[in-house]
């Protein structure tokens, strides 16, 4: 029984293959990450994938906890931003979420 | 501002794992929708960047799924080791179970139908290719570098050294 390629028909047609999430795209987001990212095993687009859903879940239930605080039912970009303002291991997304950082907020030496 | 589809993962697909973890009533905001799937990418290249910072201290040119895993576990995401373990372990049985299609010419030719006398039908030969050779397969051939090339096949299926500690 023919067996698809890890990427076969991710880079014909974008679509994703057995996992969640497009391992071409997430091969071309690990790409730009940096100049001198060149090689890149076949399989590390792959644990991304399974790291990648990992994550979603893991951000989504604590902003979700934020919206509950909230007393709504809608999560917003809110409270995405105060998951990732309450969590250390998140501290790496903090500039993303924060649109105008705070002048008088301590720079961490 | 128009973002870039392609640096981001489809919201569907987030959507989907979202709803996972999500109360049946619970309804989120396309805006929040986005500001995951930005957190998504920045946490691909923060750990891309840290684990291509362990090659390079290492020698080498190829970020392997230890090299991943590792750079997680070191940046406070320890808790991601084991599920990712089990996972790519289980894929690589899988693939062991059936390896994908061969496609270069140098490759050997597929194993042949044995027809055994006194048997209904065909009863298919042992597999020509090895899990050895499974990181020789084209698809594969195609970001590996150094050790795992024209070595002719090294440990089963996960190369030498230490470079797959997590999934021995």
């Amino acid at each position: 029984m023919r067996q698809p390629g890890a990427y076969s028909n991710l880079l014909s047609g974008g679509k994703t293959g057995p996992h969640s999430l497009p391992l071409a795209r997430i091969k071309k987001i690990m790409k730009k990450s940096g100049e001198d990212v060149k090689m890149i095993s076949g399989e590390a687009p792959i644990v991304f994938s399974k790291a990648c859903e990992l994550f979603i879940e893991e951000l989504t239930k604590r902003a979700w906890a934020m919206t509950l605080q909230r007393k709504t039912r809608t999560m917003h970009k809110e409270d995405v931003a105060a998951a990732v303002m309450e969590t250390d291991i998140f501290d790496f997304l903090v500039g993303l979420v924060s649109h105008t950082p705070n002048p008088s907020a301590p720079l961490e030496s | 501002m128009k973002r870039d589809p392609d640096q981001y993962m489809p919201i569907a697909t987030l959507t989907r794992i979202m709803r996972r973890v999500l109360p049946d009533h619970a309804k989120v905001a396309d805006d929040a929708k986005e500001t995951i799937q930005e957190c998504v990418s920045e946490f691909i290249s923060f750990i891309t960047n840290e684990a291509n910072e362990r090659c390079h201290r290492e020698y080498r040119r190829t970020v392997t799924p230890n090299d991943v895993v590792s750079a997680m576990e070191g940046l406070g995401f320890g808790s991601y080791v084991e599920p990712l373990t089990v996972f790519i372990n289980k894929h690589r049985a899988q693939q062991d179970c059936c390896p994908p299609p061969r496609q270069a010419t140098h490759q050997p030719p597929p194993p042949q139908m044995a027809r055994l006398p006194g048997v209904d039908g065909y009863v298919p030969s042992p597999p020509a290719v090895d899990v050895a050779n499974y990181l020789e397969m084209p698809q594969m051939r195609d970001y590996f570098v150094g050790p795992y090339r024209g070595s002719g096949g090294g440990g089963g299926g996960g190369g030498g050294g230490d470079q797959f500690d997590h999934f021995k």
